[in-house]
Order: C-alpha cells, then sequence, then structure tokens
C-alpha cells in the first residue's frame, strides 16, 4: 500500500546526485535501484524573492531500497534550494 | 545540433531572438541548427542569415498544429523549401487565428519535407497513454503519407524517460529512424519562469501547474554532453550513441543553403516582359518631353541611367511606375516620399511629382552604384483609400504575386506588466491602473522609470508588492505578441511568390507574409511601401468640397509654389491643422526661421528633428540666417555645398557632397561612407579613409581636420533633403488651402484627423480663422464634416458631421440622409428609426435645436422615451406610413403630454457638457468659458496677450490641455511640454525636471489646467513659458466657489505633491500602488470616446 509521509531524512548521494542510501527513523537504507527520476519548478509566483531560481528545483527519486532484506519503494525529494532531503512517499 | 527550436519569433511561446540561439550554439561547438518556429517561419530568414555569419549549418522547420497535437516539419533542399513556405499558408486558410495541417495537407506538400513524429503528436500520446497498437497504427498512417522520424523529447519530467524508451522501441519496430530533440525555448535554464508566464498568457488563464507546458524548466538549449546525458537517462552509452548518430543524419540531410535553397542574395523581380531597360531608356525620353526638361537633364537622365543598367533594376522601376500610375488611375492621391525623390528617372517615370533638379536634390541617396539590394520607394496615399490602392495592386499582379508585408508587435512595458499581472492573479482593475502609470516605455525600462519619474515615484509602486511582476514584466522585454499587419508594405513578385514566403491572413483579409520588411528585404523581394497619409485624404476631403460648393476643380499639384499670402500665413506659425508644422516646436521653429520660400520648408522640415535638434545646428544657422553671423565654411571649395545651410551641415545630399569635394571619391562611394557614419566603428574607418584621401588631394592637415570634425558631428544625424523635399510638398499644399479655403481645409482635417490634436483644438483654431461653426443638425448634417455657405454671403462655415455622434452607428447615419427632411422629432423618430441611445445623443448635442425654438433639449429628450414607448415605428420592408397626425410634439408623446417649459433648460455649461460627452467638442462654446470669472479674478493672460508680455515676466495662464509631449532635448533631461488652449489660442509650456516633483502627477492627470511660468521669447513671434507651477483647474474652481478668491490663493499656496488632484485622495490598492481616483477617467466632461488631448509616447497617465 502507498503511506504518505513527509519526514526529514539524511540522504548519502553518488557524485551525480543520485542516492545511494537514507536514515529514516533511525534505520539506514540501501538504494538498491533507482526506478525513476524527474524534477519540477517551484511554484515562483506565490513568492515574493526570486532570486537565485533555477530549474529543477524539486528533484524527485524514486527507488528500490531496503533497510534489512526486505525491499519496498520509496520516493525521495530533494528540494535543491535548502538542500533538504524529505521521504515523500513509501509503497511496501 | 538540435532539430526542435523554437524562437521568440513564435509569438508568446519562444523566450530567445534567433540571433542568440544561432550564437550560442556555434558556441558550444555545434555546427548545425534548425529553427521550428510554432506555425510559421516567423524567424527562419534570421536564422539563415544569423548561421551565416557564426559558421553554423541552418536547418529550417515549423512546429504545426496537426488535429489535437503538434508535428515538426523539416524542409530540405529548394524544393523543400517552396513545400514548407506553401504547407505553412496552407495551415493558415482555415479559421484566422487557428492554424492547423491534416495528415492529408502534408501529404499534399510532401516533397522535400520530414515530419517529426514528437511527444505532442498524435503517435506520441498513444505512446504516453501506453497504448502501442494505436501508436503503431498512427505512425504506419504518417509513412503513407510522408517521409516521418520519430522524434524522443525528456524534459526530465516525471515518467519521461519511461516514456522516451518505449518510443524508441516502437521506432526500432517499426523501422522508422528515431531522433532526440529537446523541443528548446530558451536559452538559459533560468529563462523558464519567463516561457511558464507565456504558457497562461497565451491561454489567457493564471499562472498554475496545470496550465504550463513547461513544468521543468529543461526546455532550454543544452549543449552536446548535456543531451548526451539525457539519451544516457533511458539507453545505455552504445544506444545514446547511436541515437545522437541517426539526429546528426537527419540534420545534415536537411542543411539549406541560403542562396541555392532559399533564393536569397539575388532579387525576385515581378517579370517586366521582354528587355525592361530599353522600355525604361523610351519611358524617361518620353517622360523628358512631357515635363519639358532640357539639356542638364538629359545629361542627369544618362547618370542615372548608368547606374540602373549597372544594378539590372529596370524592371524594378517599370513596376513601380506601373503601380503608381495604377493607384493615381483610380483618382487616389498619391505622392512619393523619402530619398526617391530624389531621382529623376522616377520623376519622369511619373512616380514623383518633384523635380529633382530644381531642388538640387542627388539620386545617390536613393540608388548608387555601391549599395547592394533594391532601393525603397515610398508612396504616401490616402489614408481612407489605402486597402483600395492595395486592393489594385492584387487586381493588376495577381493574387499569388502580391502580399502585404507583416511586422512584429513586442512586449513593452504597458503590455508586459499587464500580461504578467494577469499571470500572477492580480485583480483586472489594479492591473489596468498600474499599466497606465507608465509611459508608453520599453519594457526593460521599468526598474528606471520606477526611480526616475516623479509621477511614479509618488505613486508608491516602487515600494508596493509588486517586485516580482516588474521582474518578470522586464524579461519579456520586445518578446513579440502577434504579428500584424505592416503599416505600409506591399510584396510585389510573380506567380513563384509563395514558393518564397509563407502567407497567412491578416485582420483585413489580406494575405500577409510572415516576414516582415528587413526579412523580405533579404530574400530579395520587391516591397513597395504605400502609406497612407491621412493629411493626403484631408487634403482630398477639402478638394471635393470646393467643387462640391461650386468653387471648381482644383489641381493641388498646379497650385503656384510661391504664393505670398501662404508663406504670411506659415510665418504666422498659426500653422495648426497643416502638415508636418503644426507642434509646438515647429510652430516655435517658425517663428524663428519665418520661411518664405519652397526651399525653406525644406530646411525648416529637416531642422526640426531630433538629430539637429540635438546637436544645435538650428541657433548657428539662423543666426546666419538673421545676418547676425556671417556663414562660416570649412574650406572654399565647399561653399557650394553648404552655401544653401549658410555653411551648417543639414542634408544627408551635403555631406554626400562634402564627401566628393574633398576626396573626389563620386556621390556612390560617398554615399557608402555615410551610411557606415552611423556608428563607431565605422566613423573611425570612414575617418582614416578621408583623411588619406583629402591629404592626397593636397588638402592641408588643419583643413581636412576641421572638415572631418564637422562631418562627424552632423554626418549621421542630418536629414534626407529629397524626403524633406518631397514632405515639404503636402506642408506647403496644406498651408495653402488653409489660407485660400479654410473652410474646406477644416473639413477634410475634421473628417480625416490627420494631426496630432484633438478635434476640439482643430475646431476653435477655425473660429480663430473666423470660419462659421454650425452646429450638429439632423436635417443638415453629413456624415462628414461639410462645408456650408452661410445665408448673409459671409465666410463659409463647416457643419459638425453626424459620424461625429458617439457610438452612431454607419447604418444609421445612412438612414439619417436618406430619410430627410425631416419636420419633427416624431418623424425623425419614425422614419429614420435609430437607436434610443443614438437619437437622445442627438438630441442633446443639439440635432434638433433647429426645429424647435420653444423646447429646451432636456424637454426634447423627455420625448424619445415619451416616442420610444408608444410611436409606432413601421417595421423594415413594410411601406413608411406617413399618417400626417399633427406633428406638433405635444401629441407625440401619447397619452404622456409634456407641455414645453416644464423644464429647467439646460445652462450653457450644461451644454457643452453635453456635447464634450457625446461629440468630444465643445461646440456651442469653449469649455473655459465657464470659468472665465475666476481667470478674471486671478488676473490669468490670455494667449492673445502673451506676445505683449516682456521676457521674463511671471504670468498665470490656463487652458484646456491639448497636448502633452516628452520629446528627447539636448540637454537629456526629460522636459514635458504641454499646450493649453484658452479660446483666444495655444498657450505653449515647458515643465523641466526641477519642478516635475510637484507638477508631472497634475499635467499628465488633469485635463483644465491653470499654471505659472516665466515668458521666454525664443524669437519674433515665438513665444512659450517656463513653468514653474500648475494646478487642476476643475479643482480651483470648486475652492472658489466655497470660498472665493482668498480660498483659491490658500489652494494654490499648499506644497504637499498631491494638491493638484481633485479632491478625492489617493485610491490604495492592496498591493500599495496609490493612484488618483481620477486617474483611469477623463476628468471633466465625463468619459468621452475619443482623445481630448494628445499624448506623445513618453507621456505617462491614461490615454485621454
Amino acid at each position: 500500500m502507498t503511506r504518505v509521509f513527509g519526514d526529514p531524512i539524511e540522504v548519502a548521494t553518488a557524485a551525480d546526485g543520485r542516492p545511494r542510501g537514507f536514515v529514516w527513523r533511525g534505520h539506514e537504507y540501501t538504494v538498491r535501484r533507482v526506478l525513476e527520476h524527474w524534477v519540477t519548478t517551484r511554484d515562483w509566483w506565490h513568492e515574493r524573492d526570486l532570486a537565485d531560481m533555477e530549474p529543477g528545483e524539486r528533484e524527485y527519486w524514486r527507488v528500490e531500497a531496503s533497510p534489512g532484506r526486505e525491499t519496498g519503494v520509496y520516493e525521495l525529494r530533494h528540494d535543491a534550494v535548502t538542500g533538504v532531503w524529505t521521504l515523500a512517499r513509501m509503497w511496501d | 545540433m538540435h532539430l526542435h527550436v523554437a524562437s521568440a519569433c513564435s509569438p508568446r511561446y519562444g523566450v530567445a531572438a534567433p540571433e542568440a540561439l544561432v550564437r550560442r550554439a556555434a558556441e558550444m561547438g555545434m555546427d548545425l541548427l534548425a529553427l521550428t518556429d510554432r506555425d510559421g517561419l516567423y524567424g527562419a530568414v534570421r536564422h539563415v542569415a544569423a548561421c551565416r555569419e557564426h559558421g553554423v549549418r541552418p536547418v529550417v522547420g515549423a512546429d504545426l498544429a496537426a488535429g489535437s497535437g503538434r508535428v515538426v516539419v523539416l524542409a530540405a533542399g529548394a524544393r523543400g523549401w517552396a513545400s514548407l513556405c506553401r504547407l505553412v499558408t496552407a495551415a493558415h486558410a482555415g479559421e484566422r487565428g487557428r492554424p492547423a495541417v491534416t495528415r492529408e495537407t502534408v501529404a499534399a506538400h510532401a516533397a522535400g519535407l520530414t515530419v517529426l513524429l514528437g511527444p505532442s503528436s498524435d503517435v506520441g500520446r498513444a505512446v504516453a497513454e501506453h497504448r502501442p497498437d494505436l501508436a503503431a497504427a498512427r505512425l504506419a498512417a504518417w509513412r503513407e503519407a510522408v517521409p516521418v522520424a520519430v522524434e524522443v523529447v525528456d524534459h526530465l519530467g516525471r515518467g519521461e524517460a519511461h516514456r522516451a524508451a518505449r518510443t524508441v522501441a516502437l521506432a526500432r519496430e517499426a523501422g522508422v529512424p528515431a531522433v532526440l530533440a529537446n523541443a528548446v525555448r530558451y536559452l538559459d535554464p533560468g529563462d523558464f519562469p519567463v516561457a511558464q508566464v507565456l504558457d497562461v498568457a497565451r491561454r489567457g488563464v493564471p499562472l498554475h501547474r496545470s496550465h504550463l507546458d513547461d513544468r521543468t524548466g529543461h526546455a532550454y538549449l543544452k549543449s552536446p554532453e548535456e543531451m548526451r546525458r539525457v539519451a544516457e537517462r533511458f539507453h545505455t552509452p552504445a544506444e545514446a550513441e547511436a541515437l545522437l548518430a541517426a539526429t546528426r543524419e537527419l540534420g545534415e540531410s536537411c542543411v539549406l543553403d541560403p542562396g541555392r535553397d532559399l533564393g536569397m542574395g539575388r532579387a525576385h523581380l515581378p517579370d517586366a516582359g521582354d528587355d525592361p531597360y530599353a522600355r525604361l531608356v523610351a519611358r524617361c525620353e518620353e517622360g523628358l518631353r512631357r515635363r519639358g526638361l532640357g539639356d542638364a537633364a538629359r545629361a542627369r537622365l544618362d547618370h542615372e541611367l548608368g547606374i540602373v543598367a549597372r544594378r539590372g533594376l529596370a524592371a524594378y522601376f517599370l513596376t513601380v511606375a506601373d503601380a503608381a500610375a495604377l493607384i493615381r488611375g483610380r483618382g487616389i492621391r498619391c505622392a512619393i516620399r523619402g530619398s526617391g525623390a530624389g531621382s529623376l528617372v522616377n520623376h519622369l517615370l511619373g512616380i514623383s511629382d518633384l523635380d529633382p533638379l530644381r531642388h538640387d536634390l542627388v539620386m545617390e541617396r536613393f540608388l548608387s552604384d555601391g549599395r547592394p539590394g533594391l532601393p525603397d520607394i515610398d508612396l504616401d496615399v490616402e489614408s481612407a483609400r489605402r486597402t483600395e490602392a492595395y486592393r489594385a495592386l492584387f487586381d493588376r499582379f495577381g493574387e499569388d504575386a502580391v502580399a502585404c508585408v507583416s511586422m512584429r508587435e513586442t512586449y513593452r512595458a504597458r503590455s508586459a506588466i499587464r500580461d504578467v499581472g494577469a499571470a500572477v492573479g492580480l485583480p483586472p482593475h489594479e492591473i489596468d491602473a498600474i499599466a497606465k502609470a507608465f509611459p508608453h516605455i520599453r519594457a526593460r525600462q521599468i526598474g528606471d522609470a520606477l526611480r526616475d519619474l516623479p509621477e511614479l515615484r509618488q505613486s508608491n509602486l516602487g515600494r508596493a508588492r509588486l517586485e516580482v511582476v516588474f521582474t518578470i514584466a522586464r524579461r519579456l522585454d520586445g518578446l513579440p505578441r502577434h504579428i500584424a499587419l505592416h503599416p505600409c508594405g506591399v510584396l510585389l513578385s510573380d506567380a513563384t511568390l509563395r514558393d518564397r514566403t509563407p502567407v497567412e491572413p491578416s485582420l483585413l483579409g489580406f494575405p500577409m507574409s510572415q516576414f516582415d520588411k528587413r526579412d523580405v528585404e533579404a530574400m530579395g523581394l520587391l516591397k513597395l511601401d504605400v502609406i497612407g497619409v491621412r493629411m493626403q485624404s484631408a487634403m482630398a476631403h477639402a478638394v471635393a468640397e470646393v467643387e462640391r460648393v461650386g468653387g471648381g476643380r482644383l489641381a493641388l499639384e498646379r497650385v503656384p509654389r510661391d504664393d505670398p499670402a501662404t508663406f504670411a500665413l506659415i510665418r504666422s506659425a498659426r500653422t495648426l491643422g497643416c502638415f508636418q508644422i503644426e507642434s509646438p516646436g515647429q510652430r516655435e521653429l517658425l517663428g524663428r526661421l519665418q520661411p518664405r520660400t519652397l526651399d525653406d520648408l525644406v530646411i525648416d522640415i529637416s531642422l526640426f528633428r531630433p538629430g539637429p535638434v540635438a546637436s544645435d545646428m538650428v541657433t548657428p544657422f539662423l543666426e546666419a540666417r538673421d545676418g547676425r553671423r556671417e556663414p562660416v565654411y570649412p574650406h572654399p571649395d565647399l561653399a557650394g555645398a553648404l552655401r544653401e545651410s549658410l555653411g551648417v551641415v543639414v542634408f544627408h545630399e551635403q555631406v554626400l557632397r562634402v564627401l566628393d569635394v574633398m576626396t573626389g571619391c563620386g556621390l556612390s562611394e560617398a554615399e557608402a561612407a555615410r551610411r557606415r557614419l552611423a556608428d563607431a566603428t565605422g566613423q573611425a574607418e570612414v575617418g582614416a579613409w578621408f583623411r588619406e584621401r583629402a591629404s592626397a588631394r593636397g588638402h592641408d592637415a588643419a583643413t581636412v581636420e576641421r572638415v572631418w570634425r564637422t562631418l562627424a558631428a552632423f554626418g549621421a544625424f542630418g536629414f534626407c533633403k529629397a524626403h524633406a523635399a518631397a514632405f515639404a510638398l503636402p506642408t506647403y499644399q496644406s498651408a495653402w488651402l488653409k489660407r485660400h479655403h479654410p473652410a474646406a481645409f477644416y473639413a477634410g482635417v475634421l473628417t480625416h484627423d490627420p494631426g496630432m490634436y484633438p478635434k476640439r483644438v482643430i475646431l476653435h483654431d477655425a473660429r480663430h480663422f473666423g470660419v462659421p461653426v454650425l452646429p450638429l443638425d439632423v436635417n443638415r448634417s453629413a456624415p462628414d464634416w461639410h462645408v456650408e455657405p452661410v445665408a448673409h454671403g459671409g465666410t463659409a462655415g463647416i457643419r459638425v458631421a453626424l459620424n461625429e455622434v458617439r457610438g452612431i452607428s454607419g447604418a444609421e447615419v445612412d438612414r439619417i440622409v436618406t430619410a430627410r427632411p425631416y419636420r419633427s422629432l416624431t418623424d425623425f423618430w419614425r422614419r429614420a428609426r435609430v437607436s434610443r441611445p443614438t437619437a437622445e445623443r442627438l438630441v442633446l448635442a443639439g440635432a434638433f435645436d433647429a426645429l424647435y425654438d420653444r423646447h429646451d433639449r432636456r424637454d426634447l429628450l423627455l420625448r424619445v422615451g415619451a416616442l420610444e414607448r408608444s410611436a409606432p415605428r413601421p417595421v423594415e420592408g413594410q411601406l413608411a406610413f406617413d399618417d400626417d397626425l399633427d406633428d406638433d410634439l405635444d401629441a407625440a408623446g401619447g397619452t404622456e403630454r409634456i407641455p414645453a417649459g416644464e423644464l429647467p433648460p439646460m445652462t450653457p455649461g450644461e451644454r457643452v457638457r453635453a456635447e464634450l460627452e457625446i461629440l468630444g467638442l465643445d461646440v456651442s462654446e469653449h469649455v473655459l468659458t465657464r470659468y472665465a470669472d475666476l481667470l478674471a479674478a486671478l488676473g490669468v493672460v490670455r494667449a492673445r496677450d502673451l506676445p505683449g508680455r516682456p521676457h521674463g515676466a511671471e504670468v498665470l495662464v490656463a487652458g484646456a490641455k491639448v497636448a502633452t509631449q516628452t520629446p528627447p532635448v539636448r540637454s537629456g533631461q526629460r522636459v514635458i511640454f504641454a499646450t493649453l488652449d484658452d479660446v483666444t489660442g495655444p498657450v505653449d509650456l515647458a515643465f523641466f525636471e526641477s519642478v516635475q516633483d510637484r507638477c508631472a502627477a497634475t499635467v499628465f492627470g488633469s485635463w483644465l489646467l491653470l499654471a505659472r511660468g516665466r515668458v521666454r521669447r525664443a524669437g519674433p513671434r515665438a513665444v512659450s513659458l517656463t513653468a514653474t507651477d500648475c494646478w487642476d483647474l476643475a479643482w480651483l474652481h470648486e475652492e472658489w466657489r466655497a470660498g472665493g478668491a482668498d480660498a483659491v490663493r490658500r489652494a494654490m499656496a499648499r506644497t504637499d505633491p498631491g494638491r493638484g488632484r481633485p479632491v478625492g485622495g489617493r485610491r490604495l490598492f492592496a498591493t500599495g500602488f496609490a493612484a488618483s481616483p481620477y486617474s483611469d477617467v477623463t476628468p471633466a466632461g465625463g468619459a468621452v470616446g475619443r482623445p481630448l488631448w494628445h499624448t506623445s509616447g513618453g507621456s505617462s497617465g491614461p490615454l485621454p
């Protein structure tokens, strides 16, 4: 089933930006496979300061990852401006 | 390389100029780039030219709507280019503004074309919907019709990589090549907000994710390396390499050669028959005889014909002569403008009425040996009959061989603020107020304007929460919003024209090339500028009026060009309504220059230009002319060239002669040198060449340097004398009409509105010249302004036109004129069958005054309502019954009996107000009349009395604003020039920057003004004021009525910046933007359907 979170997570990334593993609620997850990667722009028109706008500032990685033996599908979100990673959704 | 790229020439879609895209591609090491604008070839010519400059091989295509999706069509070879032009034309053949092709239309033009089926094609959508069978079927159908390739695009959006992989698989299975593209819309990653604003502006919706084509910001011109990384998102490196190779292969097969394939670099003239040169010579010979010109003309003709022959342009001249004769043959007034007036060939062929020898004009400014491309001939025709002239050209040269030229309407400050404001969801009334607060400036100047202009500083705009709007609006600067019919350019060619340019219908239904005037020049197409000039229509109307009232048939072309009475009028500077010489600045110049001949007018027109004004050529010329200074010639040899302007370089032609005299280079080479004086690099090069050549001819170093300084200073600014001479003729003709047939002149000017002034000012000018103004009258007014002899045999008057009535329809005017005379309002109501609002407006504007002396307009107004309720009107097609009921007004209302005199009559002030609302004209009395007491109490000086005031005297003046202008002036300041009309004549005021903090908002925002200023006397007849203060007169009048003269003086002494505004304070918007509550309505007089004053582009505030 799908579950929606929004929890901040810590992510270890490779040189090209893809996540290799993350820590969520104290558990370590290893990324086995990247299923999909996509980006969106942010809704800048709701903001007052337009400095530093970049394309694809919201970055999504849908990955297969496992804390141990069981593998689940996790959607990680990365905000390029703040650098914050969150766990957006998971399927297990 | 990129195969799918939209430039900014795709209106409200692309963001980057074609040149910028090519330059960037070259910088990134690409040697091939396609341009595929949306629904047209709008940027194609610029793309090809830029590619040539940067060593990039050009590919051209179009991104066309096909069904509910889109496909990209690329052209290969001359055949492909012709197919693409005709396919784009076919796409626009349906409903205007909804271009689209079908598979069948593409199939019908398939030769040399390749279709790319990308994500937004029907094939791509089937792939996205996971329907591989449908995708394969659609792909097969396209393959039947035309060579195709599958286009893969991945903007890194959700699901796009998977879709790309499925797309490649589809192509592989079908055996169709797959290519990689990026559907580029902008140059840099950071440009995406502009594309997103354009997405919603195009659709007329606010910014929201669901309305965006671009949701990832990746539609930028990616480097080869970035494109490879995109391919590797869904491919192994080896597969990616294969995809890129296939892309390259298709690109290379579509590279176009500008000369061979597009036909650039040579002229494509209409077929002019056999041996056009021999026929041209014969027609010129015939012209020499007809015009009775002698040996000097023959030598000049031989010289000109030599150039024409060497340039191979005989067919060009024959074609233009043909076109001009065609237009004149329809009885349309037609005059040449521009440098073409300098050519004797044009004169002999009947294209120009001006004898270039008599006015000492040279041909080379128009046509010389050195200059590539076709020369430009511009024809001025009556504006009201311009489309008729176009029609004649289409009929003569053939529907397929003629097209109008287009132009791109681009974003400027106001339009950018409107679109961005709407995109971010500001309320419409607020957007409107903010946009109108700005003058007509470029969008990129928004930031500077907020900082620099006092009227904007006072509005809080800079502090308002509008930064997002202004930031993005600035970035829309110069982007095309849509294409429109160029006001004058017409392409004349042969039946292959449709192979050379795509056309789409203009708003008026004329076929319009998608190329603009620069594009068509690069494509070697003959463009004739047929310019609609209102003054030509005004003069035609005047001539017709003279004939109608029995004054005979005037031939303006044959009127003596040295009439003393006409020049006396011009010297008086009372030239409102005359061509070219009516603006306040021109009237001041006339006052100083005091023209006596047509050549003086030529100089006057040439001097009144930004360049000469900015470089102050005017003063030394006037000093020499007045004998206060000896003319100074940089070298005695130059006296011949510069004598006509007393040593000052005024004309381009003089620059040519000076260069020729000093270097012996000949006029053709001199013209080439003159053209290069415009920019710094060219000037340096020409300077070096000039010094060397002049020194070699034996001129000493000091002389060479002195002459060069003169050329460098004025060379780039001067004015084309041939153009000024061509303009001087209608200028003189209009002044001649004003002097000798004033009523007909005013009827023409009021009907066709050729000048800068609102009609009410022209109307009062007519009064100043003793022309009676006859009120609107249902039994006498014609559709247009008419001359009407007055009963007692004095000067003929002018009758207000029915077309002036706000909201009246052409059909109503026709019925009113056809069914008259009318005996009564009832009679009129039954037979003229106009709408109730029109009938009411006619009553209020006084159109029935002549029928009733017992009844006031207010009485009659009531009866219109009663008539509508009770009086039957014949139905269309039924015989109008005339039951001869006693047509007394009292009976007209049926049961509603309204006796005369029941209501208080309208006061004179109310009548004027009604006239201003309905006609935009104060007919019964001047609008200022009701303020006479206040003006007298304040000691206001009238325009008539200003010339008697000494220089420097401080005076108060008042009047209705006629015009505000902010022309470039020598100091670089923004000076606001305002003209007021105060019953006795115009008052000209200059507001310098030091007073604009307290005055600008009032000057731009109010209509009736009181101003204080110091008298400035610039010449014998030239008086203007340097303003120090101004107030809204209507507001002062309120104060006066409430508290008398003391209250007015107190009000005038207030110093807060908002004091000039009418009562009501300021309206504060949610964003913090503050505006006068009256800033978007026309002050005093209510909402008039037409301008009450003229504003130049630099003026802030609402369009009046």
